[in-house]
């Protein structure tokens, strides 16, 4: 360890304790956004077919997804985790074949969840636009599909964004909830640095990592809202 | 030449009756103006003829093909080919805001006719010329006044060729010194006979530009005729009423 530097959060602090906390934390990070990511690019489609499936036409299905969308957004996030990865396996009977891999099932967990919301959220922009946009989309003789895909969808899209930011962003800090199923994420090795070192200086470095996470996506979902801002 | 035929238009809203026997034809290189107080089934009625409600009872036939005939409407796929003969301006112009004027101009062609994309493109240029929105042909509809707005909602759905061009209230959601510009694209459409049929409130137009004035009060046409005979010498006391309030 090379000469303190100053001291902070009863630690006396220097680069090289910093970079030592610094490398197992970013490997926990690369989990975190792995996690995200997964999360992200399977939710969004998902709670867009769920909203699909609230606006059908044919009822059980509808009510189907209404329920599914109610069960998911009324129990916590952390208790559904609980659930997959322990829960799971407790079924008498079928339990031994869902055992999954925790990240499996923290990633399962997370789409399922977030799937819901966004759900929600993309109702939400369905119900901004007009009904003159699909009624002048009729009189021009664009059939259903075209008119969903040409000029439903991305008005929806434009109008939810942010909204889809704003759970985007809850999506990245909740990640650390993988510390509840023991996935070894970036918050779990700052913990570990904290008890080990006896200092809050790993808690300061994960919340500032968390904040350029945060940051990074708030920057590029500014970006194509500008972009998509049709003026 | 008849193009259009409506006959015993019947629709209603559980006890209310909104269309009573409506009952009219349409030549062609007519321009109807339709007339009447807030809530008589004008625009109920327009909107019926495109199928954007569907009626009740009774017959409309656009070129001897039935859209519906005694109240029993056609197959969908004939339904399409019908009300493409036709198109709509709306009094809120209903542009699509996530496209270009020219996109929004382009877009139902490219999908729905089969045309070379250089067809399209030059019936576009030659339209935005025509309505004088040459300049804004990139912008978004947000950027556009509300005159330009309708100019350009005009010029989408001269892009399909229609035969009939239905206008509902179409200066009515205008400022006042927006109107103008609006009527006058209607005036110029007029006199290169475009068959017209507009609901609205300009007794102006209806009295200048149009040669047959339908008068409809409480779900029922009322009286109709040439604009000459129809205000200056209505024969019905709810038309007189009407023109005294509508002509200040």
């Amino acid at each position: 360890m090379g000469d303190p530097v100053f001291i902070f959060g009863g630690f006396p602090m220097s680069l090289d304790y910093l970079i030592s906390i610094l490398k197992p934390m970013l490997e926990g990070a690369q989990m975190t956004v792995l996690l995200f990511l997964i999360a992200i690019v399977a939710s969004i489609p998902l709670g867009f077919l769920l909203t699909l499936a609230v606006k059908s036409s044919f009822k059980p299905l509808s009510w189907l997804a209404q329920g599914y969308i109610y069960l998911m957004r009324g129990t916590p996030l952390l208790l559904q985790l609980l659930f997959i990865c322990f829960g799971l396996p407790m079924i008498p009977v079928i339990g031994e074949y869902l055992v999954l891999d925790r990240f499996v099932a923290a990633c399962l967990g997370f789409i399922l969840n977030y799937a819901a919301y966004f759900a929600e959220i993309f109702r939400g922009g369905l119900l901004a636009i007009d009904k003159g946009q699909y009624e002048a989309s009729k009189v021009l003789g664009l059939n259903k599909w075209q008119t969903m895909t040409r000029i439903i969808l991305p008005q929806m899209f434009r109008i939810a964004l942010p909204a889809v930011t704003n759970e985007s962003v809850t999506l990245v800090k909740d990640t650390a909830l993988l510390y509840a199923v023991a996935v070894p994420e970036l918050l779990h090795f700052a913990q570990t640095a904290v008890n080990r070192d006896f200092t809050i200086v790993p808690f300061v470095v994960a919340g500032v990592i968390y904040l350029i996470m945060t940051i990074f996506l708030t920057v590029i979902f500014k970006w194509l809202e500008k972009r998509l801002k049709f003026e | 030449m008849t193009i259009m035929e409506v006959s015993s238009l019947k629709k209603s809203y559980g006890k209310l009756d909104v269309l009573k026997q409506i009952t009219f034809d349409v030549n062609k290189n007519d321009v109807i103006a339709v007339i009447g107080p807030s809530g008589s089934g004008k625009s109920t009625m327009l909107r019926s003829l495109v199928h954007l409600e569907e009626i009740d009872g009774g017959t409309i036939s656009v070129s001897g093909n039935f859209l519906v005939r005694d109240g029993v409407y056609t197959k969908p796929q004939e339904i399409k080919q019908i009300t493409a003969k036709m198109g709509m301006v709306f009094q809120h112009f209903n542009l699509f805001p996530h496209l270009t004027v020219k996109e929004n101009l382009e877009l139902a062609p490219k999908m729905v006719k089969k045309e070379s994309s250089a067809e399209i493109k030059q019936r576009s240029t030659e339209l935005l010329e025509k309505i004088g929105l040459t300049d804004w042909a990139e912008a978004y509809p947000g950027k556009l006044s509300g005159g330009q707005k309708q100019r350009v909602a005009i010029a989408r759905a001269l892009m399909m060729n229609p035969d009939i061009l239905l206008f509902d209230e179409p200066t009515s959601a205008l400022d006042p010194e927006l109107t103008g510009e609006v009527l006058q694209v209607m005036k110029d459409l007029a006199q290169e006979h475009m068959t017209m049929i507009v609901v609205t409130h300009e007794m102006g137009f209806a009295k200048e530009v149009a040669n047959k004035v339908i008068f409809m009060d409480n779900g029922e046409i009322v009286e109709s005729g040439a604009p000459e005979e129809l205000f200056t010498n209505p024969q019905f006391e709810r038309t007189k009423a009407f023109l005294n309030r509508s002509l200040k």
